[in-house]
Order: C-alpha cells, then sequence, then structure tokens
C-alpha cells in the first residue's frame, strides 16, 4: 500500500479519533461518578448538531459562534434528565433495592424519546450545514490537513485538559470526585450528592453542546446519527477504560485510526464490523479498559 | 412458583385465552384480525426474551439476530431447496440456538450494562455484514434490500393461507407453547437455578450452580424460540430484511414488553404486549404518515414511568389487586 495514502488515513484516523474522544468524555464522566451509562449519549449529541443546525438555517448563526447557545442548552437538558428522571431511582436505591439495569433502561427509554421526537420534528432527511471553509484544509509535509477535523480534535484535547484541570483544582470538581470514591462518605462531609450528580450530568451532556457545534460543518446529520455516535462513545470508553480522561481520548484515537486505516483495505460498512469486533474482543479479554486498573 | 401466584396466572391467563381462541369466530374484520395476530406474536416473542434474560436477570438487546438468522434460513431454504417452510423454521430455529451459544458462551462471563452492550454489538455485526452482503458462497442474500417468499398455491406444506385467521391460530399456538415451556421451566430445576443465578451470582456458585451453563441452556431454549418466530414472521409478511427482522428496534421492543409488564413472570411479557402493542398500532394508523415514531416517544415514557413505578412490571400490582379482590368475594 502507497505510504503516502496510509500516513493520510493515519493522520484523518487521529483527527476524527480525537473527536470520538471527546465525544465519549461525557459517558465517562458520568459513568465514572454516577456509575451510570447513559444510552442517550449519541441522542445528547444528535440533538446539539440539530441545535446548530437549527440556529445556523433560522438565524444564520454560524455554528461555532452557536456554541454560545448549545452548550447551555444541553448543559440544562442533562441536568434536567438527571434531576427528574433519574434521581427518584438513585432514592429508591438507598433503600437498599438494587437494580443495576434500572438506569440503564431509564436512559434508553430517553433515547427512544429524543431520537424519535427529533425524527418526528425534522423528519428522516439527510441535512447538513454548508459553511465556505468546510472542505478547507492546510497542508503539513504535502498532506492535506482538513481545517473544520483539525479544530474539534485540537478542542477535544483543550476540553479534557480543562475537565482534569476543573476535577482537580475547583470545589464543585472536588466534591465531584469525593463523590466519585464514596457516595456516603461525600455525604457524610457535606456535600450535596444529589445536587452533584445533577451537575455532572449536566457537565457530560454541556461537552456534546461543544461537539455537535464543531461536527456540523463536516458531518451531515440524521435522527440516527446519536445512536451510532453513541455506540462508537461506548466503544471509545470501554477500549480507553470507563472514568479515566487520557483513556478516552486515547480509545477515541485507537478507534479513529483503526477505523480509517481499516477502511482503506475494505468498505467503511464492514470496517464498521471490524470495530464491533474489536470492542467484543477488549471487553472479554480486558473489561477494565486499556488503560482501566484491575 | 407458590399457590397465590398460581392462582392469579390462572385467573387472568385462563380466560385471557378462551377470549383469545374465540376470537376469529366473531373478528372477520382483516386489518383488526393481523393487528390482533401482532400483539400475539409480540407477546410470543417478549415471552421468548423473557424465557432467558426475566429468569437470569440480564438483559439482551441482541435477540432480533435469532429471529433474523431463522427467519432468513427458512427462506433462502425454501426458494433454493424447496423444503416446506415448517421444517426451515424448527432448522432456523436449530441455527438460532447453535448461534446463541457462541454468542452466550463468553458473554455470560459479562455483568449488567456491559452485557447488554455486547449483545447490541453481537446483533449488530451479524445485521451490517447482511445489509452489505449480496451473495454469499452461492446463496443469494440480496443485502439491504430483502428477500421475498415467493408466491405458491397455498396450503398447510407451503406455510401461506387465505386470509388471516390460519396465521392467527398458528401465532396463538406458539404463544401457548412458550407459556406452557415457561411454566415448566418455573417449576423445574433449571428454573431454581436461573433465579438463584439472578439472586446472587457469587452465592449461586457457591452452592455448586454452574452460572454460565445453565444461563446457556436457558438462551439456547429462547434463541430457539424466538428463531420460530422469526420464521413465522418471515411467512406473514412473506417479506425480510436485515433492518427490520434483525434491527435494534425489534430486540428493544420485544424487551420492552416483557420489562414493563413483569419479567421474570410467566404473564408479564404478554400483559406489556397487550399494553403496548395497540398503543402503536393505534398511533400508526390514526396519526401515523403525519408523526413519524410516535409510537416509539410512547414506548420510551412508558419505560421511563414503568421502571420508576412498577420496577417489576405491571403485573405485580395487578396480580395483587386480583388477590384482593378474590378474597373479599369470599
Amino acid at each position: 500500500m502507497d505510504p503516502i495514502i496510509l500516513m493520510y488515513a493515519i493522520i484523518n484516523g487521529v483527527l476524527l479519533g480525537g473527536i470520538y474522544g471527546g465525544v465519549a468524555l461525557g459517558l465517562s464522566l458520568i459513568f465514572g461518578v454516577l456509575r451510570v451509562i447513559n444510552f442517550a449519549h449519541g441522542s445528547f449529541l444528535m440533538l446539539a448538531m440539530y441545535a446548530s443546525y437549527a440556529l445556523w438555517t433560522a438565524f444564520g448563526i454560524h455554528p461555532y459562534a452557536g456554541v454560545l447557545v448549545t452548550v447551555p442548552l444541553l448543559f440544562a437538558f442533562g441536568y434536567f434528565t438527571q434531576a427528574v428522571i433519574i434521581a427518584p431511582l438513585f432514592k429508591r436505591e438507598t433503600a437498599l433495592v438494587v437494580e443495576p439495569l434500572g438506569a440503564l433502561l431509564l436512559t434508553t427509554g430517553v433515547f427512544l424519546v429524543i431520537d424519535n421526537g427529533v425524527l418526528m420534528t425534522f423528519g428522516p432527511d439527510v441535512r447538513s450545514v454548508s459553511t465556505e471553509f468546510a472542505s478547507g484544509s492546510i497542508s503539513v509535509m504535502s498532506l492535506p490537513i482538513n481545517i473544520p477535523r483539525l479544530i474539534g480534535c485540537l478542542s477535544a484535547l483543550l476540553i479534557a485538559v480543562g475537565l482534569a484541570y476543573w476535577l482537580r483544582h475547583t470545589d464543585t470538581g472536588r466534591s465531584i470526585r469525593a463523590t466519585a470514591q464514596n457516595r456516603d462518605a461525600a455525604a457524610l462531609s457535606g456535600i450535596h450528592v444529589g445536587k452533584v450528580y445533577n451537575i455532572t450530568f449536566g457537565i457530560g451532556a454541556a461537552i456534546l453542546g461543544v461537539f455537535g457545534a464543531l461536527l456540523v460543518p463536516f458531518l451531515s446529520i440524521t435522527p440516527t446519527t446519536g445512536l451510532s455516535f453513541g455506540i462508537k462513545s461506548f466503544l471509545v470508553v470501554v477500549l480507553g477504560g470507563i472514568g479515566s480522561i487520557p483513556g478516552s481520548l486515547l480509545g477515541g484515537i485507537l478507534l479513529g485510526v483503526f477505523e480509517s486505516v481499516a477502511s482503506q483495505f475494505v468498505t467503511a460498512t464492514s470496517a464498521s464490523v471490524f470495530s464491533f469486533c474489536l470492542f467484543i474482543a477488549v471487553l472479554l479479554v480486558r473489561p477494565n479498559g486499556l488503560l482501566g486498573r484491575k | 412458583m407458590n399457590l397465590k401466584t398460581k392462582n392469579a396466572t390462572a385467573t387472568l391467563g385462563l380466560p385471557l385465552l378462551a377470549i383469545t381462541a374465540v376470537v376469529p369466530l366473531v373478528v372477520k374484520d382483516a386489518y383488526t384480525l393481523h393487528s390482533l395476530t401482532m400483539i400475539i406474536y409480540f407477546a410470543y416473542m417478549a415471552s421468548a426474551w423473557n424465557f432467558v434474560c426475566g429468569y437470569v436477570g440480564q438483559m439482551s438487546l441482541g435477540h432480533s439476530v435469532f429471529a433474523g438468522v431463522s427467519g432468513y434460513v427458512t427462506v433462502l431454504l425454501f426458494t433454493g431447496t424447496g423444503l416446506s417452510p415448517w421444517g426451515g423454521m424448527l432448522l432456523g430455529g436449530c441455527m438460532a440456538a447453535v448461534l446463541s451459544t457462541f454468542i452466550g458462551y463468553p458473554t455470560f462471563k459479562l455483568k449488567g450494562p456491559y452485557f447488554t452492550l455486547t449483545t447490541i454489538a453481537f446483533a449488530e455485526i451479524v445485521r451490517i455484514w447482511l445489509e452489505n452482503t449480496d451473495e454469499f458462497m452461492g446463496i443469494p442474500l440480496k443485502g439491504a434490500q430483502g428477500l421475498v417468499v415467493p408466491p405458491s398455491p397455498l396450503g398447510w406444506q407451503v406455510f401461506q393461507f387465505d386470509g388471516k385467521v390460519a396465521y392467527y391460530y398458528i401465532a396463538l399456538a406458539l404463544l401457548i407453547v412458550m407459556l406452557a415451556a415457561t411454566i415448566a421451566l418455573e417449576r423445574s430445576r433449571l428454573g431454581y437455578y436461573l433465579k438463584a443465578i439472578r439472586g446472587d451470582r457469587n452465592g449461586a456458585e457457591a452452592l455448586g450452580i454452574n452460572p454460565t451453563r445453565y444461563s446457556l441452556v436457558a438462551l439456547s431454549i429462547s434463541a430457539f424460540m424466538t428463531g420460530l418466530g422469526g420464521a413465522f414472521y418471515a411467512q406473514f409478511f412473506r417479506y425480510i430484511n436485515p433492518e427490520r427482522n434483525m434491527g435494534l428496534d425489534l430486540s428493544i421492543d420485544t424487551a420492552i414488553m416483557s420489562i414493563v409488564g413483569g419479567q421474570g413472570t410467566v404473564l408479564g411479557p404478554v400483559l406489556g404486549a397487550l399494553i403496548l402493542h395497540p398503543l402503536a398500532e393505534l398511533t400508526r394508523s390514526y396519526l401515523g404518515g403525519r408523526f413519524l415514531g410516535l409510537h416509539l416517544i410512547i414506548y420510551g415514557v412508558v419505560l421511563i414511568v414503568a421502571v420508576l413505578y412498577f420496577p417489576k412490571g405491571v403485573i405485580v400490582p395487578l396480580e395483587r389487586w386480583l388477590q384482593r379482590s378474590g378474597k373479599s368475594k369470599r
């Protein structure tokens, strides 16, 4: 195989993979703190994408500027989902009724409502935002690099660093980490656990508000976009180890490169079959992820 | 199974069964019969799902693959070799059971959401492969286009009938077999093992129950039954494609019906199908074209409400109510 094409595939894979990692950050954060797998994660992303699309068609707001709207919107959405729908389950769980699948079922319900709600409002048509620089690229060592993807990947890195710093050095961040470590001990030291959960869910969703806007310039949207991204995020999180921020980025880049290189040899759909195989293999061999601790 | 719930199953199930058996004598409208057959079909599929997932306490969202594989085997054998769909159905069910063992053996080691996600991954692999394969080793699979059951002279041998009544009774017969199997499971050693695994996996293992082994036995029976359902669906519609017969939607539908109705009970899944499928039919027939996906929104909301307020399924308060009214009469 031509080394230049392979090089190009790898670079593209890293860029796209960085974005995958960034999208998965919220899923990983929410699981790390709440122990809830948010099945609606991809749907939140899809919602953010439609929000930026709507802003662009209705008011002509550039998706990147639309972040100012989509981030608070998604934060509110995540906060609401946790506070209204999932919180009652946690209240029951304190009464020692353990229902490990309950939260997964609830978020599956949320997934059905969002995906089909969007399908009902916008219809099944493929939509896209065409901005002038969508196909713009810079060339590094005679290899073209797509600018929106580069921006997406760099933002993922920036958000990951910012999130890690915020979790480490602020009061809210500390209380989130404390709750993740031990919910009851955190509650005893005066942390309002319920509120921490709501905020964590909100932040996990707010990150998707950024990526929805970043993806729209080069990715067309349909109501099923969410599910495919959701499944990819599970894959990323499992690869990198659930709850780990660097693991999420690493898992994303691994998946991105894997998909991109594999699709040089087989069709893109067959490549997605391979990523499912990768997912199963990792779960069975290293269920704690590549960076996860035993 | 204790005496109380047994009574409740009988007081709820037998009248329901009697009504279902005579409906086609009264109802002649083809559309209504078609809808009723679909309710029975979904009750059957949800019960088959419940047979393993409800009793072991693991949620599979990959059951559609069993239905799909068996449906394809049936149709392909009929078009390719002229084998009667009845034989194809059994062979397809066996194929599904074998496939389920391959999927289940590694997957049952995983717990909770990990199990669920892996079952989705397995089903998606088969579906995506099938959707993009037009021909495999000389077998025309026709990819996303799907397969049509070729028309032939009607009759029992070819599983093609005039009107809906025959299909209705076949679905009902399947459901009765499934429910009988579930009742037998409740009373059998296997049933107790499965419940022990659901209650405390490690505890069950300490008592000498091999969780993977017994879960696999239940899974292969469940997959076989799901396979029969998939073959029935293929014959009923005379058409199958990977999206409808193997997609995530089918898995989610059957799982939700079972969970809303009450998993790990005999009649829970039937009740779930009885509540949910008519909702889907009504929204589709009255609002269908205008509100795409509305019935799935309703499914989502019902699922959320059920998980929050009836964590053991709608059947539990219903049975309690039946018992109370039974007592007050005496």
